[in-house]
């Protein structure tokens, strides 16, 4: 593996991502600041279903290790079909995750819990659906990559083009990571 | 004194920020000689060689950049310890007490409460010398800024968030002030008077500005009246007395007392009072005051009922 | 000389190549001196309109209690003049120089990712015809570049030139960003061997730093405007003070990036000063370590430092300490290098040629710009003079009298490495000097206005004493600045065409630019001679007294 700092691609990426990472960190800010000062409306506490959601994100924290097999599997060297594998099962609970976010949408939505109803409706939505682009915009990048190496058999796309995708990835499981304990965990403790 | 000024204060809180103002501009001014010498002294030196005349090549050196590192640390050091003891003097705690002026900023004027007396008044600020003032500062739509440069602080007028501040204003007099934050469309038009009187005249000032309005008297004034009851004048506006209890617009029960009109665009004069009434987007363009659809002699019936409302 | 070493085996410059003539060739190109100069250009179009609307402010403002601009048109035309200015001029300015030049002075072919950089320049350009569109779409945004809620709100502006000016932020900070990973990601990847961190050109250390900021800074105003959208198109209520809001959210998340947006327009322009004035004293840069660590001590501390924007909000003096204290140390690194500066120039062997004039009078003036910055880091002056035109004196300082004349002196200094032709020095010298007292003129009155008790963003002003005299000296200023700009377009103009030819190196520069063709080939270099210090040139010309013996680890 070379370096980020002599491989250009893998150094853009992680730019890109401390960028990206400067304004999750703000949405984040945002909801804390008025998770401390709510009112009587829908709150995280009396609205959001903990145990639901942690099955859901269970697939998307599944998925930064399939995506990591995958990438294995591009490495010059040990380059196999495997990959095409486990780059279908990433898409396939990444795809599980965005289902659970839309099913947890609706749910909130038929309550009444929208993003003009209140601060909490204001700052979950705002947050949780940058957070649900994000991982649209992966699971995009994933089925390139799944097609690009399934139609030229296995023989591009080069393993630094994989690895910058996966970093993306793993970048959208960590701030999911944080948000999980900032919204669920947060609400359902304190 | 026309003059609105910082470097012409009427508090000692004021004062204080003034003095601060000119330890600085000292600081300021020697360094800025300092460097403009050098400059100078570079140009006049070093100019017209010849191009191929080559200068020893200096690298630099390690004890000048500390010093010139460390020598600055030192006076802002110095001037971060005078401005924090100014910070306290001028602006200690509002601690145990409820605010004696409380100013609510509105798109584009100023609302005036009085404690404990309850006066209210709008644009003019009448205070009493020698005391020790608390302001409130709130807003009742976008943000403002209370600011009368002789008083000292300016004061940010927020939604949700009251702010305070202290003056005690130390000498008799009118002091300039305005809104400072940038508010929309009439931002400039959102002056203060500020109306320093000796405390007995100021008693005497709050006790007028307690009473009712007076009834009209002229025929003409009574005419207005009823116009302004009959219009939706009193939508917006409150005359103590009548029926109008309006709060969008400023407490007209004294309004003739007051020396300016439409927060400052103009001297409070009967012609001027006529043109207001009868067309305020034409002077204040942008203001929540409507230009009413009314007969020339309607409008002169209603500043006439104005004009009575000492 | 170098010339007996320098054998092109390409074309001599990028125009004698058929595919970079011609209209076409522009809009699809991905070499980053097109891409630089395209930054230029459209910079200085949007720099043009954002004079004539500063023209139009100055104007009316020339007499006391004017109505010849109402003021919804004086609104919107202050928003558009402090927008336009910010993200369409300075920033796009800085950037067209930097991609232009950071890989020839590191001797490597291009920028990491050529696409990427046009696709920056593009959205960019976007970013700048959508918010001008506003105008077009029911009217200009009017809520100051700041657009502080709930001023800011559906609800208090209504028009979509809020919207407009919002996505069109949104796409040039997405164009910036793009840029500023290009540019660290050359510096760290493509530096010519030898080019080692230690033997960068300042310019290049400030740019490079500078992207850092970029990339941490940018990012809070995306998110502050995808939450102002939010509010304003989808009826969240992120800035609703009626649904419990905090108003000062939009504050501090606004100057969390503003703050080192102020940084970011003037890095780059400290290190063309730091190429100036050496190349021009004919002496090396003094203290260059000190030069690279004060820009990185800049680059942190102007994270630490945007409270100074807020500090008559009533926020406290646990919060005041803080930050006026790193407001005021942020000075000294400045410092550092106004003294470095003058360092250089001492003892040296001054040729006033038009950009030095300008690097001279930006020591000067910006150092005044400094000083009132330090004035408003003490918080009770700022309490009295924040919103003031002492402000607006400050920022022009260092922005203009600081930004935009080092600008200039890199133009003059750079013009004939772009174009293969020199600016007149005549002309070059009369645009200097109309400037410097056009911008004197306008800006200095400023600051005795704001002692005065004048406001800033006002459309107009009652008539008290002094207050009218002070504005028509300033608004005579501005005509006189705006004559200056005269000049200088017929400079450039005229000197495209008839400009006395400029060769490799006309004013003997040390740093890599200097051996390539004016302007250089496609790929920029057919020989990059070796690098063993920061004036690589000056090595070649100094065989006997090379640079590396003496630069040792400082």
């Amino acid at each position: 593996m070379s370096s980020a700092l002599t491989e250009k691609n893998k150094l853009a990426i992680l730019l890109f991502l401390v960028s990206e990472a400067v304004f999750f960190v703000l949405l984040i800010v945002a909801y804390v600041t008025y998770h401390l000062r709510q009112g009587n409306g829908p709150t995280a506490s009396n609205s959001l279903n903990i145990v639901k959601t942690g099955v859901f994100s269970a697939f998307l924290f599944a998925s930064s290790y399939t995506v990591w097999r995958a990438g294995l599997s591009f490495q010059a060297g040990n380059r196999s079909w495997k990959a095409l594998a486990w780059l279908a099962v990433t898409i396939a609970f990444g795809l599980i995750f965005l289902v659970g976010q839309g099913l947890e949408y609706s749910d909130l939505i038929r309550h009444h819990v929208t993003i003009s109803r209140d601060l909490f409706g204001t700052t979950f939505f705002t947050l949780t659906g940058f957070h649900g682009l994000h991982v649209s915009v992966g699971l995009i990048m994933l089925t390139v990559v799944l097609w690009i190496a399934g139609r030229s058999g296995m023989r591009k796309p080069k393993p630094a083009a994989v690895e910058v995708v996966s970093y993306y990835w793993h970048f959208v499981d960590a701030v999911w990571v944080f948000i999980f304990g900032v919204v669920y965990l947060w609400a359902f403790v304190g | 004194m026309d003059v609105a000024s910082p470097l012409l204060p009427a508090t000692p809180q004021a004062e204080e920020i003034a003095r601060l103002f000119y330890v600085d501009l000292v600081i300021a001014g020697v360094i800025f000689v300092v460097v403009a010498g050098l400059v100078a002294t570079v140009i006049i030196r070093n100019r017209k060689r010849s191009p191929d005349d080559l200068p020893v090549q200096n690298f630099g050196s390690e004890t000048l950049e500390w010093t010139w590192t460390i020598i600055p640390v030192m006076i802002v050091t110095g001037l971060f310890v005078y401005t924090m003891k100014v910070m306290h003097e001028v602006d200690p705690k509002p601690v145990g007490r409820e605010a004696d002026v409380e100013i609510i900023a509105h798109q584009w004027w100023w609302e005036v409460h009085y404690h404990p007396s309850g006066a209210v008044t709008a644009n003019e600020i009448h205070l009493p010398v020698g005391r020790d003032l608390l302001f409130q500062v709130r807003s009742a739509d976008v943000i403002h800024d209370f600011w009368v440069p002789a008083l000292g602080q300016k004061v940010d007028a927020i939604p949700n968030h009251p702010n305070y501040a202290w003056y005690d204003v130390d000498k008799p007099g009118t002091y300039l002030g305005t809104c400072a934050e940038f508010c929309g469309a009439e931002h400039a038009w959102m002056r203060i008077r500020v109306i320093a009187q000796p405390v007995p005249a100021f008693g005497f000032w709050v006790e007028e500005q307690l009473l009712d309005a007076r009834p009209p008297t002229g025929s003409a004034a009574k005419a207005g009246a009823a116009l302004f009851a009959k219009h939706t004048c009193m939508n917006c506006h409150s005359i103590r007395g009548t029926p109008a209890n309006g709060d969008i617009g400023p407490d007209l029960t004294h309004l003739a007392s007051r020396q300016t009109l439409a927060a400052g665009v103009f001297r409070n004069t009967p012609e001027n009072l006529m043109k207001w009434v009868s067309d305020p987007q034409k002077y204040k363009p942008g203001s929540h005051m409507p230009t009413m659809d009314l007969r020339r002699q309607s409008f002169e019936n209603i500043v006439a009922y104005l004009e009575e409302l000492k | 000389m170098n010339g007996g070493t320098h054998r092109p085996t390409g074309p001599e410059t990028i125009w004698d190549v058929p595919e970079y003539r011609g209209l076409l060739s522009w809009v699809t190109s991905v070499d980053h001196k097109q891409i630089g100069i395209m930054y230029l250009l459209a910079a200085g179009s949007f720099f043009l309109v954002g004079l004539f609307e500063a023209l139009l402010m100055r104007t009316q403002l020339i007499r006391p209690e004017n109505n010849w601009l109402s003021p919804e048109t004086y609104n919107q035309i202050f928003t558009m003049h402090g927008t336009t200015m910010i993200f369409l001029v300075i920033v796009p300015s800085l950037l067209g120089f930097s991609m232009y030049f950071v890989p020839l002075m590191i001797g490597a072919r291009d920028v990491a990712f050529p696409r990427l950089n046009a696709f920056g320049f593009w959205i960019t350009v976007l970013g700048g015809l959508l918010l001008y569109f506003s105008f077009w779409a029911g009217g200009a945004p009017a809520a100051g570049w700041f657009a502080y809620t709930p001023l800011s709100e559906k609800a208090y502006s209504y028009s979509t030139g809020q919207d407009y000016w919002a996505l069109a932020l949104l796409a040039i900070g997405v164009g910036t960003v793009a840029a500023a990973i290009n540019i660290i990601v050359t510096v760290v990847t493509l530096r010519v061997p030898g080019m080692t961190m230690r033997r960068l050109p300042l310019f290049v250390w400030m740019t490079f730093v500078n992207a850092f900021l970029i990339i941490l800074a940018m990012p809070a105003l995306n998110a502050s405007l995808v939450m102002l959208l939010a509010d304003r198109d989808l009826n969240a209520l992120f800035f609703e003070p009626q649904a419990g809001a905090s108003e000062l959210l939009w504050q501090n998340y606004f100057w969390f990036f503003g703050h080192p947006e102020v940084y970011i327009m003037i890095l780059p322009g400290f290190g063309m000063i730091s190429e100036v004035i050496p190349v021009f004293s004919r002496k090396t840069i003094y203290g260059y370590g000190f030069m690279a660590l004060s820009t990185v001590a800049i680059a942190f501390l102007s994270f630490g430092v945007w409270v100074h924007h807020m500090f008559a909000t009533g926020l406290g003096f646990p919060i005041y300490y803080i930050f006026a204290g790193a407001s005021m140390l942020i000075a000294v690194p400045t410092g550092v290098k106004i003294f470095n500066w003058i360092a250089t120039m001492w003892g040296g062997n001054i040729q006033f040629s038009t950009a030095m004039l300008f690097a001279t009078a930006f020591i000067v003036q910006f150092t005044v710009g400094g000083l009132t910055g330090v004035t408003f880091a003490a918080v009770p002056i700022d309490w009295q003079l924040t919103d003031t035109y002492f402000v607006v004196a400050h920022f022009h300082y260092t922005l203009f009298g600081g930004g935009l004349f080092a600008l200039f002196a890199a133009i003059y200094y750079w013009f004939p490495k772009m174009t293969g032709r020199m600016l007149s020095e005549k002309l070059g010298k009369a645009h200097f000097w109309l400037i410097l007292i056009g911008f004197n003129t306008t800006f200095f009155v400023m600051h005795p206005l704001g002692l005065l008790g004048m406001p800033r963003r006002v459309f107009t002003y009652p008539d008290l004493p002094y207050l009218g005299l002070l504005n028509e000296v300033s608004t005579i200023g501005a005509y006189i600045l705006a004559t200056s700009i005269l000049v200088f377009i017929v400079n450039v103009v005229y000197s495209l065409r008839q400009g006395r030819l400029a060769g490799a190196n006309p004013w003997k520069g040390w740093t890599l630019e200097w051996i390539a063709n004016s302007p250089p080939a496609v790929e920029n270099f057919a020989f990059v001679p070796p690098v063993r210090s920061r004036r690589p040139l000056w090595d070649l010309e100094h065989p006997d007294d090379p640079d590396w013996k003496h630069e040792g680890g400082a």
